[in-house]
């Protein structure tokens, strides 16, 4: 049990500074910025108590924010990511139940349930981060751009990890 | 009371959703980059010192781009000094002390983060009010723009730059001194757009536009960007054009802060105007 608090505390610094160091450097034609730090609320274990499901989340996205200057931005996103989780999870996997200690991953869930997943809550947190940044609707469709090709990389990112750092639980 | 308490154990989830939600809708409001008390702290301390730790591991790359642009800096300023003009009137001569008075100077910092793909970029530098920067203060590279101080800390400031939904610059086309605002609409960080053209000036592709120097932030004379394409609105009093930024905010690695001298002075007689009237 232990273990799996220090994995994902591990994981939650890992991913804070490889977003502030690398990530928010790299741009590709002002359109795509990748925000690969959520990974981490995705692969939270399935039996993470809900109050802390939430209030992980807004610690991950207050960290990000004091990095990037933007207090509250991410934290918001990230609050609105982690309250959808639950409902996308139950809506999904129609009743099956889940081993203890597992989290979501490609291998064990299969790459449908996978695929279906991320690409919500991806989209979710993508969609409530743009639009709070902009805050006003005169460049609606310019944003929405941006949030879809941000998504689509930020899953690529996603997906690729799985592959990489795959190990059967 | 019972059946109170039930009810929020039972909902707690939306509620705890509800009041986190709030707490970082009410950061987001409060906390823009305007408002610098709370925000400077936080980035004076942990972040600032992580990010510039980050860009001396880093800087050693830009040196080549560096020492490029300071040699034409140097050359460009050789160019302007007294010594280079040839003086053909030989009696006319100037009193250094009261013809010429020091309006600006300008002290180099350090970029120690940039950004340039989002809606709204901001850069940090190394230095601060510790060593005379203050808020709305320009910011420039040579003599192209790059933003204004808006927050600063002990060590740090904090400059939104030109790529920016609240950066708006007055500028003007060099070759007949008339007003434009220049913006930034997103997307592709080379390219802005002059708006407010009035409908009798003749435009080109490839014309300057400078600063104004009516902001109180920039000098006038600063190299904004040269005109890219041209259109012409239909109901309306302005045209629009897109420009092509001069400035490369994608490398800024040592930019100059301009602190105006005449500052108070300027301000000073605006406020004692609005006063006496």
């Amino acid at each position: 049990m232990t273990i799996i608090y220090l994995k994902n505390i591990g994981r939650f610094f890992f991913l804070v500074f490889f977003q502030i160091l690398i990530l928010n450097n790299i741009q590709f034609s002002g359109y795509i910025t990748p925000y690969f730090y959520i990974y981490f609320i995705l692969l939270l274990p399935f039996e993470t108590p809900r109050w802390l499901l939430l209030s992980g989340a807004f610690l991950l996205g207050i960290t990000i924010d004091i990095f990037s200057n933007t207090p509250g931005l991410n934290a918001a996103a990230c609050v609105m990511m982690a309250f959808i989780r639950p409902f996308i999870i139950s809506s999904i996997s129609s009743g099956t139940e889940f081993m203890m200690g597992t989290h979501p991953s490609l291998k064990n869930q299969g790459i449908k349930w996978f695929a279906y997943y991320s690409v919500i809550l991806i989209l979710s947190h993508h969609f409530v981060l743009f639009y709070l940044e902009i805050f006003r609707f005169t460049e609606f469709f310019q944003t929405l751009l941006r949030v879809l090709l941000s998504t689509a990389f930020t899953l690529l990112l996603v997906f690729l990890s799985e592959y990489l750092f795959y190990t059967r639980e | 009371m019972r059946y109170l308490l039930y009810f929020f154990r039972k909902h707690y989830y939306y509620f705890l959703f509800v009041a986190l939600e709030a707490v970082s809708l009410v950061l987001l409001v409060n906390f823009n980059a305007y408002q610098n008390s709370a925000l400077s702290r936080v980035s004076e301390g942990v972040a600032g010192s992580v990010l510039e730790a980050y860009s001396n591991a880093f800087e050693y790359l830009s040196l080549r781009r560096v020492n490029r642009i300071l040699a034409e800096d140097n050359a460009r300023m050789h160019s302007s000094r007294m010594e280079a003009f040839y003086q053909a009137d030989t009696n006319s001569f100037f009193h250094k002390d009261t013809l010429y008075k020091l309006e600006y100077k300008y002290i180099s910092a350090r970029v120690i983060s940039n950004s340039t793909h989002k809606r709204n970029n901001f850069l940090m530098l190394n230095k601060g009010k510790d060593q005379g920067i203050e808020v709305h203060m320009g910011v420039i590279i040579g003599n192209r723009i790059v933003g204004q101080v808006v927050s600063v800390s002990k060590h740090f400031s904090w400059v939104m730059s030109l790529l920016n939904k609240d950066s708006r610059i007055s500028g003007k086309l060099k070759k007949n001194d008339q007003l434009v605002n220049v913006e930034w609409s997103g997307g592709n960080y080379r390219k802005g757009d002059v708006r407010e053209i009035p409908k009798h000036v003749q435009i080109m592709k490839g014309d300057t536009i400078i600063t104004s120097g009516n902001s109180d932030i920039f000098p006038q004379g600063l190299l904004i960007g040269t005109i890219d394409t041209y259109t012409i609105v239909q109901d309306d009093n302005f045209n629009n054009a897109t420009l092509k930024f001069a400035t490369d905010f994608n490398s800024l690695s040592y930019v100059e802060v301009v602190i105006d001298l005449m500052c108070k002075e300027k301000e000073g007689l605006k406020t004692s105007f609005k006063s006496s009237n």
